[in-house]
């Protein structure tokens, strides 16, 4: 059984239909010994990638593809990357994107299949002053 | 942000899946926002106030 429902899909379908730009979202986890949230994951990457050919999920095997590992800076799993036409956008989601931490994938998904930034010109003109590595981390939960 | 500069990452992390992180970034409530590992910004805050206190990570500290 879906984890979306018919009217759930309807509705993304729709939003997503703005996309222009192929996203792919690369999703490391572990088989075995991994997370038991990498099949959760699995699922709603896949549910999401259904509503839309310009969405991919390309599986990454956390132990094994070491090099994409490093190249993103994935230390855990189940681990979700942003790509837009084959390019980091630098947003990441650590463990299954359930309940609400969903909406924050499909708003990601759609800034990088869109290039359409929300944020008000004057933060935009703040942001551009950034020169050094910011890590951001953002904690929530599904419920 | 993050699509905004090349020097940005983001990470949304599900708080309950990762204690670990949650236990060494003192996470009790959520949303809670942690910039290159040291500001703490607890809450949904308003957009402004949000950026300028990500960017005081960016300044260097006053001596």
């Amino acid at each position: 059984m879906g984890l979306l429902s018919a009217s759930d899909e309807a509705v993304l379908r729709q939003h997503l239909a703005a996309i222009d730009t192929p996203v792919s979202l690369l999703l490391f986890t572990q088989t075995i010994g991994g997370s038991e949230s990498g099949p959760v994951a699995r699922q709603v990457l896949g549910e999401l990638a259904a509503l839309n050919d310009k969405i991919s999920v390309v599986e990454k095997n956390f132990v094994l593809d070491t090099e994409d590992r490093t190249a993103y800076g994935i230390e855990r799993e189940p681990a979700i990357v942003v790509l837009r036409n084959g390019e980091d956008t630098r947003m990441r989601f650590l463990g299954a994107p359930t309940g609400y931490e969903f909406v924050p994938l499909v708003e990601a998904v759609l800034l990088a299949g869109t290039g359409k930034v929300e944020l008000e010109p004057d933060s935009q003109t703040r942001l551009a002053s950034v020169s050094a590595p910011m890590d951001i981390k953002v904690f929530s939960t599904p419920t | 942000m993050a699509f905004s500069n090349r020097h940005i990452t983001a990470t949304s992390v599900e708080a309950t899946e990762f204690v670990d992180l949650s236990r060494k970034f003192r996470v009790t409530g959520v949303p809670k926002t942690i910039v290159n590992d040291r500001i703490e910004i607890l809450g949904a805050v308003p957009e402004p106030e949000f950026i300028e206190t990500a960017l005081q990570t960016t300044e260097e500290p006053k001596t």
